[in-house]
């Protein structure tokens, strides 16, 4: 019997630690602009990972042809016609210890894609690290939330 | 050592012979794709998710699961339940992933065009991991529909996917 009651409180404080684990990661779910004020992004939820995709661009219209921009640096030929606007320049990132890992960031101006890191400095600040291979060598923006009125 | 030449070339031939691919083309039955409304112009997303079941499909071939060793996407259909469905869109950029697998872009087709319920998606050349989704329980399809203005109700459409299996004979 004492065994049973240990088990059930086990069970039911593991349950609250995920519960609260969750909350935490879903701070990340929001609007999103990066520090070159350039794009605004949007993060949400599929699954159990979090995804950001381009819902604002402060220029999204191609001067050369004056059509939305479309992701034409993509290395992927086929998939030059993606349109910028929608694009989801973060993937798949998951929350652990504190931190949004496991994931990857696109830079639509190289066509080229980061492993990444996300850490909350506030409620309403990012750090977002890019990196190859090595977490070290990689760069960190700092991201603002937007408040949606 | 010239003399075990031939041994060795009767080697290789047996292994080709014994790593012969044959191809399954996997159809999937319609999955439905949902963007709940209201809905906002611009960038929104609509998901659905379905069971491959690859391993009963693949049993029913004859051939068994750990045989698959490779699978590509070649074919996206998408039917709208009406016009209007097509005619809000400008475009839409489809998605597959699952828990255990990244997301991967697969499709695309830019612009819709209007006034036509029955789509078909421009594929990706580049394609990474198909193989590891189709062996999921569960996989998701994410479509990103870029609106040209708001909608009250929900956006729906049905897929259809068509996989080429490449398995160990």
């Amino acid at each position: 019997m004492k065994n049973l009651i240990l088990f059930a409180l086990f069970a039911l404080f593991s349950g609250i630690s995920n519960l609260n684990a969750q909350d935490a990661g879903d701070k990340l779910i929001g609007l999103w602009e990066p520090s070159n004020g350039k794009a605004r992004v949007k993060v949400e939820k599929i699954g159990n990972k979090y995804y950001g995709k381009i819902v604002w661009l402060r220029e999204p219209n191609d001067p050369q042809t004056g059509k939305p921009k479309l992701d034409k640096n993509n290395p992927d030929e086929s998939m030059r016609s993606v349109p910028l606007k929608g694009y989801r320049m973060l993937k798949d990132f998951v929350f652990a210890d504190g931190e949004w890992n496991g994931g990857t960031i696109y830079d639509p101006e190289s066509g080229s894609t980061y492993s990444c890191t996300i850490k909350a400095k506030d409620d309403n600040t990012l750090d977002i690290r890019g990196y190859v291979g090595v977490k070290a060598l990689g760069r960190t923006d700092v991201w603002k939330r937007i408040q949606v009125k | 050592m010239k003399a075990l030449l031939p041994f060795y070339g009767l080697l290789l031939c047996c292994f080709f012979a014994c790593t012969e691919s044959q191809t399954i083309v996997f159809k999937t039955a319609p999955i439905p794709l949902v963007a709940s409304g209201p809905l906002f112009e611009g960038a929104n997303t609509a998901q659905g998710d379905f069971s491959p079941n690859i391993a009963d499909y693949l049993k029913q071939q004859g051939v068994s699961l750990s045989s698959l060793e490779n699978a590509t996407l070649q074919k996206v259909s998408l039917t709208l339940p009406d016009s209007l469905n097509s005619d809000l869109v400008s475009e839409i950029t489809l998605q597959l992933a699952a828990d255990q697998v990244d997301m991967q872009k697969v499709a695309v087709l830019n612009p819709v065009p209007a006034g036509q319920t029955q789509l078909k998606l421009s594929i990706a050349q580049e394609q990474k991991k198909i193989a590891d989704l189709i062996r999921q329980n569960t996989m998701l399809l994410v479509a990103d529909v870029n609106l040209k203005k708001d909608m009250e109700s929900d956006w729906h459409a049905t897929a259809v996917l068509e996989f080429l299996l490449t398995v160990k004979k």
